[in-house]
């Protein structure tokens, strides 16, 4: 039993940043963005947390940190594919590319380490104890004691729903979206509704990035976002950006990623759990590709 | 608006020194062919796009429109040709968006039902019947325009600019878009009503502004003008509104569709359908647009897979063969040119051989392209056809609308196919290349081509077809002779009022 | 766009990339002068140098041309990097084990590298056609399959106890392609891939399919091109090209095994190089030989400045970024100016 909760623990663990990074995709999505930059934003987060909660000792600090280089990344981004009309494809690759460069070069010539950094002095995001629910015996376990972040993504999940299919911004994102030229002709200017999606994108990855580097493991290593993004992006794909639906496939991923890590101490050699939320996906791409399939005929 | 220019990126003139005026209450019909400049200079004005140079003034007060919403506080309002609508959007959520913030609570939060029991009253005093609660994209055309009306009365524009609002409509359609038009008139608002044509002009207006190549021409009373000095003063020479069509009679059957159907779950189904079209004949297609042309012409091309029945060319048949093997019987100008006839950013080369490469002429060495005989062979298409370009490396999408139809014409004409399958090859052009592609396909009807030419332009249907077929909800509800036939007659089968199949 | 307005586009890219490239050295507060100084003198300064960055370029080569390839043809390969390890990983075995002679084994050698590499393309480019999966997420996450597969294997059932890092043994010494200082022949075999290559884009049918699929799948599909079969090949030959990538970098580098982590970024950097060149095959060719330039002198850089050598991945990105944008803003502003000078010339004359 005590299995059982550990691996429901772990997986929420490992849901939280795929799902932060699919609900800040939602909003490109929906607003036609291909985002394709979210891998690269995620990975700056972790690093500039890293940066922020290392010098000022602060993990607010590295929150911050991480959200401001994250949203930096994609103004850039944004600034090159929606004003300028440079292939969204191309420049969110390159933006990548950046990231992975930036990071690997800025962890050399700042700690003079490669591979990883880990110190003492990296304050963490701290966790939350829910107070009634904590002291019931299981329950309180799987429940309570994440990091602030985690529950903060659950409820980003509903916030994210509202906005998009309640509110005014939430219409005129779906409308920039779908007919760009009728939403234009409304008086609507679909380059600022694009270039605040791209935005927000970067806000909720660099809570993801932070997460990863401050929330679930206190160090920053080499490419550490490790396909996480090209997941996120998966999921929005699949399930045309529900954020309902972004949370619950996420916490399938989340579960073949824990399930990945328990199985570590098995006879399984590490190489072949490490592949199990990639192989998930390719799954999930498979079910959902048939469907499609079904459905277009 | 006074000495308007606009100049397209990169160097497309589309309007030159234009003055234009309009006075409170009328209704003015500005008519030209396609690409006068009509529907820029109304664009210009409802704030869409700017212009290169040139004012605007209203009430005697200059303003600069850098965007649409601009214009829509002075109360103008554009209904594009192309409806703006968001397709998965509801009718009411069309009709709001971007005038949405007056109906939000806190925090941006819509008042979704304040907003339908608004729009609900709205539609229901201009005494449209429509269902607000319906998704764009499942309405009709007629219907989706008259969202296109309630949205600009939502924003009370003073002026209501209508770019060619009958080209999607039937006969009995326009009639009622005339009476709703005038309703408005009434109400004190003024109307700006772009057409080419004529008739319907005369109709409607007070005043007539005709623009020709960018340039304004006149504008006159309606009172002081008839339809030929009208035509006149549009093309700037005489216009002969009939084509000169010699007698001839059918051959054998060339295209065989026998009983076919095609089912989708997202569309309406296809069938079953059951025609000829004869050796050196042109069957004209008419019907609403979404009745089941979409899925005809896939079927026919190959690119939608038939539920059942069967279909030949000069008797072989064709029904389950490659779309590659299938191009060798069947020549195809798709309407629309930018998705399917064309690769825009290919060279024009390029563009003239695709089809042509299959052909064993072509090649050098069975998988190699002789590209010597394939710039020969653009070279004599371009003249043949008078393409304008610079070269046969120049992009496709640098020349003209005309001449990128010349182009897509050029490359389905020389295939040497029996038969000619023809969607829409002259929307949107202007009369020139409207009469050069009438022309041709005249001429391939001489050489004994069986054609098929589906066209939502009624006159080009009375026109060019030796029989007229209308189809509705995907099923085929009448035959008719065209000379023995009126439009409203013809109107009456596509609304499926008549039926005699 | 003319080839000789394309080349433009992308010396101008480079200019402003190693401008702003200048200015993050001069914020780092190293010199930029000593920077470039080093760059240049460890990539084309000495015979040794010029070995070096024709070393890097051999890979990059092939797989710059094997995203130009797919892209051009309108599929969406992103997994060279996975690619180009399956062919490494095969070369190596084969490598070690193959009994036959070396003018026997070295071309089996290599047409086993390619096609493992098409294989694992292959296997995208099938989910695509059989179950309409997206090749862009799965040639992804067959990268990821694909690294952690060879570590297993370089882990467990191959590993070379001896070595400090998880490892393969060495290939024979007969199969090595590369002479005693360290010149990698493979570099003929890709110049001359990249010549074939050519010869099929620009002459062959399905060349001429693959770039009119790529421009408009639709138009080519109705226009009679064999959709499906283009695909499928243009995956394939993608693929083969990366695995070749990385079995001519087992026979002609420097470690004549596979190790973990081996060829770094030679799999995105082709990427970025298809990116930079537009899917043009002579143009990726040329921006091969300045990348591997840059990567043989980011190391010397590294030696004579302190400069981390990833500070090349940096400049690389920049680069890209750079080349698209003016690309892009070229078009876009271009033909807006050509519209305000025509504006001029006719108001003035009415």
């Amino acid at each position: 039993m005590n299995f059982f909760a550990v691996l429901l623990k772990e997986s929420i663990n490992s849901a939280t940043p795929i799902l932060l990074a699919a609900l800040g995709g939602a909003f490109t999505y929906y607003a036609n963005v291909f985002n394709i930059a979210m891998e690269g934003m995620m990975l700056t987060g972790a690093y500039f947390g890293v940066i922020g909660s290392y010098f000022f000792g602060s993990w607010a600090i590295g929150l911050l940190f991480a959200i401001i280089s994250s949203i930096i990344l994609s103004t850039l981004f944004s600034f090159f594919a929606v004003y300028l009309h440079s292939d969204e494809f191309v420049t969110g690759i390159a933006i990548n590319m950046l990231a992975l460069g930036g990071t690997t070069y800025l962890l050399r010539s700042t700690f003079h380490v490669k591979g990883a950094f880990i110190s003492s002095k990296i304050i963490s995001i701290p966790s939350w104890k829910i107070p009634f629910l904590d002291h019931i015996p299981l329950l309180g376990k799987v429940i309570s004691g994440y990091s602030a972040i985690v529950y903060i993504g659950f409820l980003l999940a509903i916030i994210v729903d509202i906005v998009i299919f309640h509110t005014s911004f939430g219409l005129r994102l779906r409308a920039t979206g779908e007919e760009e030229v009728a939403t234009r002709s409304l008086g609507i200017n679909p380059l600022t509704v694009k270039f605040i999606s791209a935005v927000l994108s970067g806000l909720f990855c660099g809570i993801a990035g932070a997460f990863l580097s401050l929330g679930y493991i206190n160090l920053f290593s080499e490419n550490m976002s490790n396909g996480r993004g090209w997941i996120s992006l998966t999921i929005i794909i699949l399930v045309k950006a529900r954020p309902l639906g972004i949370l619950l496939l996420s916490l399938l991923f989340g579960f073949f990623g824990a399930l990945g890590v328990m199985l570590q101490n098995s006879s399984i050699p590490p190489q072949f759990t490490s592949m199990a939320p990639y192989i998930a996906t390719l799954f999930a791409l498979y079910v959902y590709s048939k469907q499609k399939r079904k459905g277009s005929l | 608006m006074r000495g308007i220019y606009k100049i397209y990126p990169p160097e497309v003139l589309a309007l030159e020194n234009v003055d234009w005026s309009l006075k409170k209450g009328e209704v003015h019909s500005i008519v030209g062919e396609n690409g006068a400049g009509k529907s820029t200079l109304m664009k210009i004005l409802s704030g869409l796009i700017k212009p290169s140079s040139g004012k605007i003034f209203i009430k005697d007060c200059h303003v600069i429109f850098s965007a649409p919403y601009q214009a829509m506080k002075m109360g103008i309002g554009m209904v594009h040709q192309e409806f703006m609508l968001i397709p998965s959007f509801k009718v009411y959520e069309n009709v709001i968006l971007g005038s949405e913030k007056d109906l939000s609570k806190f925090g941006g939060l819509l008042d979704k039902r304040k907003a339908k029991s608004i729009i609900k009253s709205l539609s229901e005093a201009y005494g449209f019947e429509i269902d607000i609660n319906a998704a764009a994209s499942d309405i009709s055309v007629a219907a989706q325009q008259k969202v296109e009306i309630l949205k600009q009365m939502f924003r009370k524009v003073e002026i209501v600019i209508m770019d060619e609002p009958t080209a999607v409509l039937t006969p009995q359609e326009i009639e009622e878009l005339f009476g709703r038009l005038r309703k408005l008139k009434e109400m004190g608002k003024t109307i700006v009503f772009i057409s080419h044509k004529l008739d319907e002009v005369l109709e409607i207006s007070d005043r007539i502004t005709v623009m020709r190549k960018g340039k304004k021409v006149d504008t006159i009373l309606n009172k002081d003008i008839t339809k030929n000095v009208l035509a006149n003063m549009m093309v700037g020479r005489d216009v002969i509104f009939r084509v000169n069509k010699p007698f001839k009679t059918p051959g054998k059957a060339v295209l065989e569709v026998d009983n076919i159907t095609v089912n989708s779950i997202k569309r309406k189904t296809l069938g079953p359908v059951r025609f000829n079209v004869y050796e050196g004949e042109i069957l004209g297609l008419a019907g609403i647009e979404g009745n089941g042309q979409f899925e005809l012409v896939e079927a026919l091309i190959g690119a939608m897979a038939l539920s059942s029945g069967k279909i030949s060319v000069k008797g072989i048949d064709v029904t389950n063969i490659a779309i590659r093997d299938r191009r060798k019987y069947i020549g195809f100008v798709s309407e629309d040119r930018k998705y399917t006839g064309l690769a825009l950013k290919g060279s024009i080369k390029e563009n003239l051989i695709m089809t042509h490469h299959i052909k064993n002429e072509m090649h050098n060495l069975p998988f190699t392209i002789n590209w010597n005989k394939g710039e020969i062979f653009a070279q004599r298409l371009i003249k043949d056809f008078s393409i304008v370009c610079r070269s046969i490396s120049e992009q496709c999408i640098s020349l003209s609308g005309g001449n990128q139809q010349k182009v897509v014409v050029a490359r389905e004409f020389t295939l040497n196919t029996p038969f000619l399958l023809l969607d829409q090859p002259a929307r949107g052009l202007d009369v020139g290349t409207i009469e050069f592609i009438h022309k041709k396909i005249l001429d391939m009807r001489e050489h004994g081509i069986a054609i098929l030419l589906i066209s939502a332009d009624l006159d080009e249907l009375f026109n060019l077809s030796d029989r007229l077929m209308v189809m509705r909800e995907g099923k085929i509800t009448g035959i008719l002779d065209p000379s023995e036939t009126t439009k409203e007659d013809l109107g009456a089968y596509m609304l499926g009022v008549k039926e005699n199949v | 766009m003319s080839r000789f307005r394309k080349f433009i586009v992308g010396i101008l890219g480079l200019i402003v990339g190693l401008i702003l490239s200048i200015l993050i050295v001069k914020m780092q507060g190293k010199s930029p002068l000593e920077v470039y100084k080093a760059l240049f003198g460890y990539s084309l300064g000495s015979l040794l140098s010029i070995i070096s960055t024709l070393n890097a370029a051999t890979p990059l080569i092939l797989t710059g041309l094997s995203a130009a390839m797919a892209w051009d043809a309108g599929a969406i390969n992103l997994g060279q990097p996975g690619q180009f390890l399956i062919g490494a990983i095969t070369a190596a075995l084969l490598g070690i084990y193959l009994p036959f002679p070396v003018w026997i084994s070295i071309p089996l050698i290599l047409i086993g590298a390619a096609a493992a590499g098409a294989l694992w393309s292959g296997l995208a480019a099938f989910f695509r056609q059989k179950y309409n999966m997206d090749e862009f997420v799965s040639t992804l996450m067959l990268n990821f399959i694909a690294e952690y597969f060879t570590t297993y294997l370089v882990t467990y059932p191959f590993l070379d106890p001896k070595a400090y890092v998880a490892s393969t043994t060495a290939i024979r010494k007969a199969f090595t392609l590369a002479t005693p200082d360290q010149f990698n022949k493979g570099i003929y075999l890709a110049v001359l891939v990249a010549i074939f290559t050519w010869w099929i884009v620009k002459r062959w049918g399905i060349g001429y399919e693959w770039h009119m699929i790529g421009l408009n799948q639709r138009f080519a599909a109705v226009g009679g091109c064999k959709t499906e079969r283009d695909y499928s090949l243009a995956m394939l030959y993608s693929g083969a090209l990366s695995g070749l990538a990385g079995g001519i970098l087992i026979l002609g580098g420097t470690q004549h095994r596979f190790m973990k982590g081996i060829g770094g970024n030679f799999g995105w950097d082709g990427v970025m190089l298809a990116m930079i060149a537009n899917n043009d095959v002579i143009m990726t060719v040329i921006f091969a030989f300045f990348f591997g330039a840059l990567k043989a002198g980011g190391i010397g850089m590294e030696f004579d400045t302190s400069v981390p050598s990833e500070f090349i991945l940096v400049i690389e990105a920049i680069i890209v970024i750079s080349v698209v944008a003016t690309r892009a803003t070229i078009d876009l502003y271009g033909g807006k100016l050509k519209a305000l000078v025509k504006t001029r010339r006719v108001v003035k004359n009415s």
